[in-house]
């Protein structure tokens, strides 16, 4: 007999919950059990041993960006291949797995072709600048 | 409807007189099943874990010719539970000048993405957590919080080191995600869905009918795959984000004591996780060569076998760990997206074709003529 | 049962998030808490049955988004947003004007009236049918319509794709310092 109502998500929340509570727990053994003896010293961030100069929250360079905006895109279609990826084999078992290939081919040949033009416009590289001057010098 | 532990338990007589006992409150009782296994696994899972940190130390100092930790218990593998106390006992610092409610979150956050991937991860049949449809998709997208917490972590101690490393650490995870994605899909491709429970069932327990030795598409895939999961989990070769000659220790360079110890546990049980998935998807799973039906007693040797395999790979990991140099920053980016991604789309593309034109069937079946 | 206390955890994480993510100023705290109400969001999907969307959810706003906004505001400094001009409610001046707010709230309570007015016809007929207890797989019903009926619209997204990818690499390319 199958229980009427039982849930497949329940366990996803249950070991959410479970880091949760292991780390409130971890932070509680901690506060009861350790020393607590601020000083100036050491609340300083550790710069081996220099006198930290100024925030480490400074500007940082747009390659990260980059690298964030194409992985986004390379995502979506990941996630739009994975239904027709998860029947393909069903289709083929039906017959109809020319068609199904055919579809997905298409629609893989325009992700190849976003990844060549990114690739031959140098966006894949991660030392654009240097690059950059050494092909202007070698010009 | 999707396998879980309560339905596999649910086909036999015991469970009607539970049922009984909790006067058909079914979802009380299946919130207590899962409640306990839940433990069981987190327990296990810490422990290997922590037994992790021993292993590292003793297999590195095993390749550097050195003895190891050795003081505490049986040639030393209490240790792990030293370090733990340690951790507890241990100061807990935090920079002045931190943004202190992200530093408290960051390690919550790897933990909880680490901890809720468990809960697909296919041990033996039927003791599976909960066999989503979506199953290793969810993984995927479910560990990718500890991509935010290991960014958080740098971002939030205020310290040049962690910053760095945090933002290496972010950029890295996720550009290692898209040809771990694309193997991934490969094997959707040749299982036909996304469930554990489908991709397990659809192999079998000798090598000739593992998924890595379908076709030779997806025995590439195996190793873009296991390269990327490498990077994801940030250990050497590509441990950019917390390498210790040049960040002192990346993002968690400001941690102490028990936080410290949550980044820590968060990174090796993922590594556990990650060689688990390997497991699963391509080397044939918790399958007993020869025999495919999950009775109870025949459980406990599908969970040996899974284990060997997922321990075997840990090994692996850690021994490439200590043979290889670390990569530099742009070679890390070029493997990823120069290398590994186009080998990716290939093995797709190549796999697709292969179960087209030969009808699904691996190279052994084609050579064999069966099974 | 347990959907209920999904549906009402993800709601409360949900609305909770959202309105930390308007009220406070620091930019990085508001990234954290938009991801609180992505999370919320992929729960309540989840709670309507529907798997795939939620995972969707989950792997393109929590992985992907979120990262790439804590990187957007790693390209300014990433320090408290230090607001000069302020305007009535405390908010920085670039937020709006008086005009502006009550234009905002105007249109709000008309958006309201008229959903409370179209929704007071659906919920008058409640559903029979129960989701999350006999949980169907939403993959392969998405699969089937993306390659039979919707196989234009499937193809045609990955052209739009390529489009967002050469347009975010333009974007995105260091200008030439002559």
């Amino acid at each position: 007999m199958l229980p009427a109502q039982f849930d497949g998500l329940m366990p996803v929340v249950i070991f959410m919950a479970l880091a949760v509570l292991l780390f409130l727990g971890g932070h509680f053994l901690s506060v009861l059990l350790a020393p607590k003896k601020p000083s100036e010293l050491k609340s300083t961030p550790y710069e081996c041993g220099e006198q930290p100069v100024g925030s480490a929250w400074s500007m940082f360079n747009v390659r990260f960006y980059v690298v964030g905006l194409i992985f986004i895109i390379f995502d979506v279609e990941s996630v739009l291949m994975f239904p027709v990826a998860s029947i393909f084999k069903e289709l083929n078992e039906m017959g109809q797995g020319g068609y199904a290939l055919i579809i997905f081919l298409s629609f893989i040949s325009v992700l190849i072709e976003g990844i060549a033009y990114c690739w031959r416009k140098g966006d894949l590289d991660w030392v654009k600048s240097f690059q950059h001057s050494l092909k202007k010098e070698t010009k | 409807m999707n396998q879980t532990v309560v339905s596999y338990l649910a086909q036999y007589e015991f469970f009607d007189f539970l049922v009984a006992i909790f006067k058909n409150n079914q979802s009380l009782l299946s919130f207590l099943i899962y409640l306990i296994f839940a433990l069981l696994i987190v327990g296990m899972c810490a422990t290997i874990g922590g037994l992790g940190t021993y292993a590292e130390r003793k297999i590195s100092a095993d390749i550097q010719a050195r003895i190891g930790p050795n003081r505490v218990g049986p040639y030393g593998l209490l240790q792990f539970l030293a370090d733990g106390v340690k951790m507890i006992i241990k100061e807990d610092i935090m920079p002045a000048t931190a943004d202190k409610m992200l530093f408290y979150l960051a390690p919550l956050l790897c933990l909880t993405g680490v901890f809720a991937t468990l809960a697909v991860l296919p041990f033996a049949g039927g003791f599976i957590m909960t066999d989503l449809n979506v199953g290793i998709f969810y993984l995927v997208a479910i560990s990718s919080l500890v991509g935010v917490g290991v960014f958080l972590g740098g971002y939030a101690s205020n310290s040049k080191w962690s910053m760095l490393g945090g933002m290496r650490g972010a950029s890295q995870i996720i550009s290692y995600e898209i040809p771990v994605t694309i193997s991934i899909l490969a094997i959707t491709l040749l299982a036909g869905g996304m469930g554990f429970g489908t991709i397990v069932s659809n192999q079998g327990g000798l090598p000739h009918q593992w998924f890595m030795f379908h076709n030779p598409f997806a025995f590439l895939a195996t190793f873009v795959y296991f390269v990327g999961a490498l990077a994801e989990t940030n250990r050497a070769p590509f441990d950019l984000p917390e390498a210790e000659s040049e960040l002192v220790s990346g993002y968690h360079t400001e941690y102490t004591g028990m936080r410290f110890g949550f980044f820590a546990l968060a990174e090796y049980i993922e590594v556990f996780v990650v060689c688990g998935v390997a497991t699963a998807l391509f080397l044939g799973g918790y399958n007993i060569p020869g025999l495919d039906i999950d009775i109870l007693p025949l459980q406990a040797i599908q969970f040996t076998i899974f284990m060997t395999k997922t321990l075997l790979l840990y090994y692996v990991v850690i021994w490439i760990r200590w043979t290889f140099p670390r990569l530099r920053v742009d070679q890390l980016m070029s493997i990823c997206w120069k290398y590994l991604t186009p080998i990716a789309i290939f093995n797709l593309v190549g796999c697709a074709i292969w179960m087209v034109a030969f009808n699904g069937k691996s190279i052994a079946e084609l050579v064999f003529g069966s099974h | 049962m347990f959907l209920q206390f999904l549906f009402i955890s993800s709601a409360i994480l949900t609305l909770a998030c959202t309105v930390a993510v308007l009220v406070t100023k620091n930019l990085m705290h508001s990234c954290v808490f938009l991801l609180g109400t992505l999370v919320g969001m992929a729960g309540l999907y989840a709670t309507l049955g529907a798997d795939f969307v939620a995972v969707t959810q989950i792997m393109v706003y929590m992985g992907g988004v979120v990262i790439l906004m804590l990187f957007a505001v790693m390209l300014t400094g990433g320090k408290d947003f230090v607001s000069r001009a302020q305007n009535l409610l405390g908010l920085p001046a670039s937020m709006g004007n008086k005009w502006t707010y009550s234009m905002g709230i105007f249109v709000g309570v008309v958006f309201i009236l008229t959903n409370v007015k179209l929704l007071s016809s659906i919920i008058k007929t409640t559903p029979t049918k129960t989701i999350g207890n006999d949980f169907p797989s939403t993959v392969t019903q998405l699969g089937h319509l993306l390659v039979k009926d919707h196989v234009l619209a499937f193809e045609i997204s990955s052209v739009l794709l390529l489009g967002a990818l050469v347009g975010a690499a333009i974007i995105a390319r260091p200008r030439k310092q002559n």
